[in-house]
C-alpha cells in the first residue's frame, strides 16, 4: 500500500469536495469512466470528499453535469505541485542544477591517494612517483590507466613485491606488499667462508660444506670466519688447502642492552583546562585560516581534528576543515615512589633494547639490573638474550 | 455481526434451479467468480471489506452502503464506512462494519 500511496504522489492528486443529490451516481460514473477514486469519505448534508488523480479530475465536468454535482477543490497534494511551484524560481531551478552538475564535475577527479601496507617505504616516495606518472590529487579519474601504472610503480620502487592500484570514488587506492631482499648470496661454484655478522656465543653449528673454524660455546666477533671455505688437508698439512663452497647454519646467543634513568620526579605535563581553538579551511590545497592570531599558551599540547568534506566513504571532496586544539599545560614535577620509577625505567630500556633485536631472532630471556652511577643517580639496564643465525656467505680473499 | 442470507421470497422457488455453467464449474473445479461472474467478497475482521465484480453502488451513507452485484444487492451497515479505494472492478470499504445482508 505505501507503493501504491508513493505512486500517487509522484503522480500527483487533489482532494476535492463533492455536493449533491446524486452522489452514488457521481462514483459509479467515475468507476464507469475508468477514474480512480480513494478515500471516499461521506459527510452530512449531501457532502462526499475524495482523492482523484490529475488526470482523472479533468474527466470531471461532464460527470458533473450529469449528476448535477458541484465540485470544489480542497487541497492539492504530489510531486507536479511542488515541481510548478518552483517553476517560477528560476534562480533556485538554476542553483540546483548548477550543484548536481558541481558534484558531478569534483567527483570526476581525484582528490585523495590512500596508501595501505607499507612499512619501510615511505608513503611520500609513492606520493612523488605517483605524481611523476600523473597521478596526484586534481588529475582527471577517467584517463587512469591502473595497469600501466601498476607496471611502472614496479620498475620504479625496487622494494615493492606487489602493488594494486584503484580508483574508488574519488580517491585512489594504492596497496602495498614490501619485498624482503634476499641476502646476498655467493654464487654456488665460487669458493666461500661463513663470517659472523655479530657478537655472539656460539650455540650450535651445522656444517653441510667446508670446516669449521668456531666450536659451539666459543666467542666470536663480527666478522670472524665461522665456516673456512679453504679445507685443510689434515694428513698432509702442506698441500694447499682445497677451496669450496661454505654453506650451513651457526646460531648464536647475541645480547641487546638498553638503558634509562631511574627518575622519581619525572616532568609531566599536565592540562589545565583552557582550550583554544583555531579553525582552518582547506580548499584545494590552499590554507584559509578562519581565525588568525597567535596561540596564548606558553606549554600547550595540539591536537588536530580534520573533518573532510566526503559522500561516504569513497567519494572524498577537496574541502576540508581543520580545526586545531591547543591545550594549555603546565610542567609539573611529579613525584613517584622509588618502585615505581624503577619500574618504569625498566620498562623504558627493555623497549629501547628492543629496538635494536632483529625479526628472526627468538629472544630467550631478558634481565634488568639497576647501576648506581656517581653522579647521574640510578639507571635501569636491560639485555636481551636472543637466538639468531648469524653466520652469511662472504666470498675467500674477496670484500 | 451477523450475515443473514435471503434466499428467496417465495418458498416456490427455495430449490434453485442448477444451471449448466454452475455445473460444469464444480466439475472442472473453475473459479466460479469469473465462470459465473460473481462477486468475490473479502472480509479483514470487521474492519476491511473488498468485493470484487461488483456493478455498481447503490446507496451511499455513513452507516450505510448498498452495493448491486450480479447475485443481488449486498448491504453493509456499520460505522464510518469510507470507500477506501474504488475501481470499475473491486471496490474496498473501511470502517466499523456491523452486519452484512444480501438481498436478491
Amino acid at each position: 500500500m505505501l507503493f501504491l500511496r508513493l505512486w500517487n504522489y509522484m503522480r500527483g492528486y487533489v482532494i476535492i469536495l463533492v455536493e449533491g443529490y446524486f452522489l452514488e451516481k457521481f462514483i459509479n460514473i467515475c468507476t464507469h469512466r475508468q477514474i480512480f477514486l480513494w478515500d471516499v469519505k461521506r459527510q452530512k448534508n449531501c457532502k462526499m470528499m475524495l482523492k482523484i488523480s490529475i488526470k482523472g479530475f479533468k474527466m470531471l465536468r461532464p460527470i458533473a453535469r450529469k449528476t448535477r454535482c458541484r465540485v470544489s477543490l480542497v487541497g492539492k497534494r504530489g510531486f507536479p505541485f511542488v515541481m510548478y511551484r518552483y517553476k517560477n524560481r528560476k534562480t533556485f531551478v538554476v542553483g540546483a542544477v548548477a550543484f548536481i552538475f558541481m558534484i558531478f564535475i569534483l567527483s570526476s577527479y581525484i582528490w585523495a591517494v590512500d596508501i595501505s601496507g607499507n612499512k619501510k617505504i615511505s608513503s611520500q616516495l609513492i606520493v612523488d612517483k605517483l605524481a611523476a606518472y600523473g597521478v596526484r590529487p586534481g588529475t582527471i579519474k577517467y584517463g587512469i590507466d591502473t595497469n600501466k601504472l601498476v607496471n611502472n610503480m614496479m620498475l620504479e620502487i625496487n622494494e615493492l613485491a606487489w602493488i594494486g592500484i584503484t580508483v574508488k570514488g574519488t580517491k585512489i587506492k594504492v596497496e602495498v606488499a614490501e619485498r624482503t631482499n634476499p641476502p646476498e648470496l655467493v654464487k654456488k661454484d665460487i669458493p666461500c667462508d661463513i663470517i659472523a655478522t655479530k657478537d655472539g656465543v656460539i650455540k650450535s653449528i651445522i656444517t653441510k660444506e667446508g670446516q669449521e673454524a668456531v666450536k659451539v660455546g666459543d666467542t666470536i666477533t663480527r666478522g670472524q670466519i665461522l665456516i673456512s671455505g679453504s679445507v685443510v688437508n689434515a694428513k698432509k698439512p702442506e698441500v694447499p688447502p682445497r677451496l669450496v663452497h661454505a654453506i650451513g647454519l651457526v646460531k648464536a646467543r647475541t645480547w641487546y642492552e638498553g638503558s634509562c634513568a631511574v627518575d622519581q620526579r619525572p616532568i609531566e605535563k599536565q592540562r589545565t583546562g583552557k582550550i583554544q581553538n583555531k579553525y582552518s579551511l582547506v580548499l584545494f590545497s590552499k590554507n584559509i585560516n578562519l581565525l588568525p592570531g597567535r596561540v596564548k599558551f606558553e606549554n600547550y599540547d595540539r591536537s588536530e581534528i580534520r573533518k573532510r568534506l566526503s559522500v561516504g566513504e569513497d567519494l572524498v571532496f577537496p574541502f576540508e576543515f581543520v580545526i586545531d586544539k591547543y591545550y594549555e599545560s603546565n610542567l609539573v614535577e611529579k613525584e613517584i615512589s622509588y618502585e615505581e620509577a624503577r619500574q618504569h625505567a625498566a620498562d623504558n630500556a627493555y623497549k629501547e633494547a628492543l629496538k635494536n633485536v632483529p625479526e628472526g631472532a627468538e629472544i630467550v630471556k631478558s634481565s634488568v639490573e639497576y647501576v648506581e652511577k656517581d653522579d647521574e643517580g640510578t639507571y635501569a639496564n636491560v639485555v636481551i638474550e636472543c637466538l639468531e643465525n648469524i653466520g652469511i656467505q662472504q666470498q675467500i680473499g674477496g670484500k | 455481526m451477523s450475515v443473514k442470507k435471503h434466499t428467496g421470497r417465495r418458498k416456490k422457488k427455495a430449490e434453485p434451479k442448477v444451471n449448466l455453467k454452475e455445473k460444469m464449474a464444480e466439475i472442472l473445479e473453475l473459479p466460479k467468480e469469473i465462470v459465473l461472474n460473481m462477486p468475490k467478497l473479502t472480509m479483514l475482521g470487521n474492519g476491511d471489506l473488498i468485493i470484487e465484480n461488483y456493478k455498481g453502488i447503490i446507496e451511499y451513507e455513513d452507516a450505510r452502503v448498498r452495493i448491486n452485484t450480479t447475485t443481488g444487492i449486498i448491504k453493509v451497515t456499520g460505522d464510518r464506512l469510507t470507500i477506501k479505494e474504488i475501481t470499475s472492478e473491486d471496490i474496498m470499504i473501511n470502517g466499523d462494519i456491523a452486519s452484512l445482508e444480501f438481498y436478491k
